[in-house]
């Protein structure tokens, strides 16, 4: 309809306006991008705001100068990332690139390019991070993005620049549109995958991995960090077998173990107990595997499906070790249901023993103690028994910060130091029955987990994390943890409790419930329930979210029928509340009416049939000091409720508002009146 | 029998389908009076940077399904709730607004026509309504509840004539500036435009000397000539008021020019006959405008109107719209 116009140059105001917006959208990407990339593109909106404009002639007179700042800063990242097109470098560059064309907008025309790159750029933070505060931190870029369009609209200077004003319309913009938000986000159908590419991500993130060496674990437990959550269905079962299970790591050169990648299916173990049933919620941890209590009896399943039919919703694979391995890895937050038998053994054979025996050359020390305790002894059992037995009564000490060795570890560890943590005990453990001969390897996951009795949940945090060992025994690969036979109040009442004192221990892990750690565990709850409820919003949800509108088998049209109908009371009520409130009352009523109920109650009630002015006269003879203020009441009410519309009416309302309030309470009025009227010595006073 | 029925349907056919024609784009002057607005006439659509902003919500929905992002989903159905509210809004700005047609205003060709409406803001406060004619600048006002304001609209008048307000426009993009509401309004509200004045005409002609210009003397133009008698349509500062206030009678002053005095008779078939219409018009327009400032009375006698001679401003006027209506030349 209109041709090429030229846009309008940006006002200072609007330029302010959409400085606001671009810092509000590149804050919270400060934490996850390159630190000079963070400074630069800041100074950059900086620098466009608080700059006089000889200074952005620079960048106008050397036309080179932004794009080669584009190119340095595309190359930068491309150097210290490794790579460029992929995910995160362009939320680097599209952070950085906001900045440049910032500094060189000049009309609305670049305004509106940059509300939609600002309003792109907020969405990236939650790539990163899902969080309540991250939430919150969009509030602003909404705020800013309607003051922004407000303020390019144009329009009278004067109402452009109020900026009060302007947030104020945009709260009640974003508060009208709330409803129709929250049914989208509920109906709005979600994808059971990507639809391009795999939105993996790379970055490290705490968890357990699929090597241990000394040192791993005990760094890990000293974060407070929650692995993952879990909601029993009954009751939890006792510390002592709560034993969560992760990589089983069967390779050891010496001094470090790993995992063995083999997808050789699994078996169940029999069912002898009751299974328990639970549902993990798990933190993305960015590797395959799931945990389970041992042993698993089922697969995982998406929590809410008919169990009976759990085809199709497979999400992981039991492996020939018994572990789970979710089919693609877990880089959001996942929720599954899983069951277990509790018990510490599962049938097995020695299905690969030169990898379960298999055993580097260095450590003679143990290797030659090994074999001497087993000659001692006449059975393989016996043997376990007896090196258990060893390590309970032998000084060895359970601490977070055990010496250094270098060569030959195992060897250090058992006859020397004697000190060390969850991965010691178990890796020389597992050396010791393999140097006798017995099928043996280390497994990891995390042992524990603590109740918060405000969400009735149990958390597994890192600090949680564990070592233990399975041997093959009789057929059947049985659970040995040393470190319970040197601190057995690790596994019964966990870190705190096991580790002498005046060692630093997470928070968490320790004992004693201060009301700061009550506090944190009821903000966990919060995190949970939100974890839970929004952020893992996700189609199986969502299914059970229908289900329970009876909508499950909704088709589609159906859904946009009901967002339709949804959509048309909503914009009815909204039109609709708009004609409500022209016809509510009027303020001078409100303010009258509370005149005269005040008058009534000090003893002067208005005559049904009697008008403002007669009223208002009546009073000012009863109170005769009050006459001017009276009359004024009346006159103006009379003015507003029965007069032509005035232009000055809010100043009217206003002196409405001062007349009525400069009157006393209806105590004081009588007593002020009486006390003028006794002093007058009139007789009406004798009442 | 049935042609004729089939004719009957096509008739009918053709007046409903000139009816939504009318009801959609207004092309009639069919407003007669006051037109409040509502939902049949207001139309709303996404403005260049709307569009833009609704594809910037999409790019992020796609993202947010591909990434499964829950609070993507969330802010991208918050700020899309924003921009549907913003709908709501920009419509509630311009619905219950009133318009009204005040009246047009006189112009000469190749100037600017003026047209007044009212506009009433009924119970709620309106911004940014912009008012726009089918040429000419368009008109923004505020309007405070309960306001009443007249609203001045100036379309382009290239020809002398009858020159109609047309379909005029009431928009407003508030408050965000992403949806355009407008409707369309077809006052019957007509100006009349008189002929240009023809730049370079020759001075008056002389004038005759009629029954009252004898007490005038000869004096420069713009110098008191002398007094007559007061007629109705004189204008008021040619009123002798010191006259007046001595109780002597009402005269009119008059004043005289150089090109002769005395009443002016514009004739037709007086011009050179080379000369066409139109310049006939202009230069009578420009004769007529000069015998007003130097106050002659004039006679007017062009094909199809006579008028007497006479002054003040309704003759002019008179005169004016004579010429401004002369049928223009067929060849």
């Amino acid at each position: 309809m209109i041709g090429k116009q030229a846009s309008p140059p940006l006002t200072p105001v609007q330029v302010a306006w959409l400085g606001a917006l671009l810092v509000s959208a590149q804050w919270p990407l400060w934490g996850h991008i390159l630190i000079w990339n963070a400074v630069a593109g800041a100074v950059l909106v900086f620098a466009r705001v608080a700059l006089p404009p000889q200074w952005r002639a620079l960048t106008r007179h050397r036309r080179w100068l932004l794009p080669l700042l584009a190119i340095a800063g595309a190359l930068g990242i491309r150097t210290e990332l490794g790579y460029f097109v992929a995910r995160d470098p362009c939320v680097q560059f599209l952070y950085l690139l906001v900045g440049i064309k910032f500094i060189e907008s000049r009309d609305t025309r670049d305004g509106t390019l940059l509300i939609c790159l600002a309003l792109f750029l907020s969405l990236t933070q939650f790539f990163y991070l899902q969080t309540i505060g991250a939430a919150l931190s969009t509030v602003p870029v909404l705020l800013a993005l309607g003051g922004t369009l407000a303020s390019l609209r144009g329009g009278a200077p004067a109402a452009a620049s109020d900026w009060r004003a302007l947030l104020r319309s945009t709260t009640r913009l974003i508060l009208q549109g709330i409803p129709l938000a929250a049914l989208l986000f509920v109906l709005f159908p979600r994808l059971a995958g990507p639809l391009w590419g795999s939105p993996t991500e790379a970055g490290a993130r705490s968890g357990l991995s699929d090597t241990m060496r000394p040192g791993s674990i005990s760094e890990l437990s000293l974060s407070d960090a929650v692995a993952f959550r879990v909601d029993f269905n009954g009751r939890p079962p006792p510390p002592a077998q709560r034993y969560w299970r992760g990589p089983v790591l069967s390779r050891f050169d010496g001094r470090e173990w790993r995992a063995v990648y083999k997808l050789l299916p699994g078996k169940f173990v029999p069912r002898q107990v009751r299974p328990i049933e639970y549902t993990v919620t798990l933190e993305p941890h960015g590797k395959v595997w799931l945990f389970a209590l041992e042993h698993p009896s089922a697969l995982p399943r998406s929590p809410g499906n008919d169990p009976l039919s759990p085809a199709g919703n497979e999400i992981a694979y039991l492996t020939y070790d018994q572990q789970l391995v979710a089919k693609a890895a877990v880089v959001q937050a996942v929720r599954y249901t899983q069951r277990s038998s509790l018990r510490d053994s599962y049938p097995g054979t020695d299905d690969n023993p030169r990898e379960s025996l298999q055993l580097p050359r260095n450590n003679p020390r143990t290797l030659a103690f090994a074999k001497e305790m087993r000659e001692g002894v006449d059975s393989d059992r016996a043997y376990v028994n007896a090196v258990l037995k060893w390590f309970h009564n032998e000084p060895f000490v359970y601490t977070l910060s055990p010496p250094l060795l270098d060569r030959d570890p195992v060897d250090g560890f058992l006859f020397d130091t004697r000190r060390g943590f969850c991965e010691h005990y178990a890796g020389a453990f597992t050396v010791l029955l393999r140097a006798a001969g017995i099928p043996a390897r280390v497994v990891t996951g995390y042992q524990g987990g603590e109740m918060n009795l405000d969400g009735d949940y149990m958390i597994v945090r890192q600090s949680d994390a564990h070592a233990w060992t399975e041997a093959l025994l009789d057929g059947q690969w049985q659970r040995f943890d040393p470190t319970a036979a040197v601190a057995p109040s690790r596994i019964e009442r966990g870190l705190g409790a096991a580790l002498p004192a005046g060692e630093q221990v997470p928070y968490f892990a320790r004992l004693e419930m201060t009301w700061i750690k009550s506090l944190r565990l009821k903000w966990d709850s919060v995190n949970y329930q939100w974890q839970r409820g929004v952020v893992g919003f996700n189609i199986e949800r969502q299914r059970d979210l229908l289900a329970g509108f009876g909508l499950e088998d909704a088709r589609p049209w159906q859904l946009v029928a009901v967002v339709a109908g949804a959509v048309f009371i909503w914009g009815a009520l909204l039109l609709g509340a708009a004609r409500l409130r022209r016809s509510r009352v009027d303020t001078e009523v409100v303010l009258w009416n509370a005149l005269c109920s005040r008058l009534g109650r000090a003893g002067l009630a208005r005559a049904p049939e009697e008008g403002p002015l007669a009223y208002t006269r009546r009073a000012a003879k009863r109170w005769p000091q009050w006459a001017s203020v009276l009359a004024r009441i009346g006159e103006r009410y009379a003015q507003l409720h029965y007069g032509p519309l005035d232009p000055r009416r809010d100043q009217m309302i206003e002196e409405l508002r001062t007349g009525v309030d400069a009157l006393p309470r209806p105590r004081a009025l009588n007593e002020a009146s009486r006390s003028t009227s006794a002093a007058k010595e009139s007789p009406e006073t004798v009442e | 029998m049935t042609t004729l029925g089939i004719a009957g349907l096509r008739t009918q056919a053709r007046s409903w389908n000139a009816r939504v024609r009318q009801r959609v784009w207004r092309l009639a002057p069919g407003d007669l009076d006051r037109v409040v607005l509502h939902h049949s006439r207001i139309f709303i659509l996404p403005t260049r940077r709307g569009l833009a902003l609704m594809a910037t919500l999409a790019t992020m929905l796609l993202t947010s399904m591909n990434y499964a992002l829950s609070l993507g989903f969330a802010l991208t159905f918050l700020a899309g709730g924003m921009v549907a509210a913003g709908l709501l809004a920009t419509f509630r700005n311009l619905a219950g607004l009133a318009a009204s047609p005040l009246g047009a205003g006189e112009a000469f060709a190749g100037g600017d026509l003026e047209f007044t409406l009212s506009l009433a803001s009924g119970s709620r406060q309106r911004i940014g309504i912009t008012v726009a004619g089918r040429q000419g600048l368009p008109n923004s006002v505020d309007l405070p509840p309960g306001a009443t304001r007249p609203v001045a609209l100036s379309i382009p008048a290239p020809k002398r004539g009858h020159l109609g307000l047309g379909r005029i426009s009431l928009s407003s993009d508030f408050p965000l500036g992403i949806w355009r509401a407008w409707a369309y309004v077809h006052f019957p509200l007509t100006g009349t435009v008189f002929p240009a004045p023809e730049a370079g005409a020759p001075p008056l002609p002389p004038g005759r000397h009629g029954s009252y210009v004898g007490r005038s003397s000869r004096l420069a133009d713009t110098e008191l000539a002398g007094l007559r008698d007061y007629e109705r349509g004189d204008a008021l500062n040619r009123i002798a008021w010191k006259a007046v206030a001595r109780g002597a009678g009402w005269y009119s002053k008059q004043f005289e020019g150089t090109g002769g005095g005395g009443m002016l008779e514009l004739h037709w078939l007086e011009l050179p006959a080379g000369a066409d219409t139109e310049t006939r018009l202009s230069r009578f327009t420009t004769w007529i405008l000069a015998a007003e400032r130097a106050a002659r009375p004039f006679s007017l006698h062009i094909p199809g109107t006579v008028l007497s001679t006479g002054q003040g401003a309704a003759h002019r006027r008179a005169a004016l719209t004579a010429l401004a209506l002369f049928p223009p030349d067929d060849r």
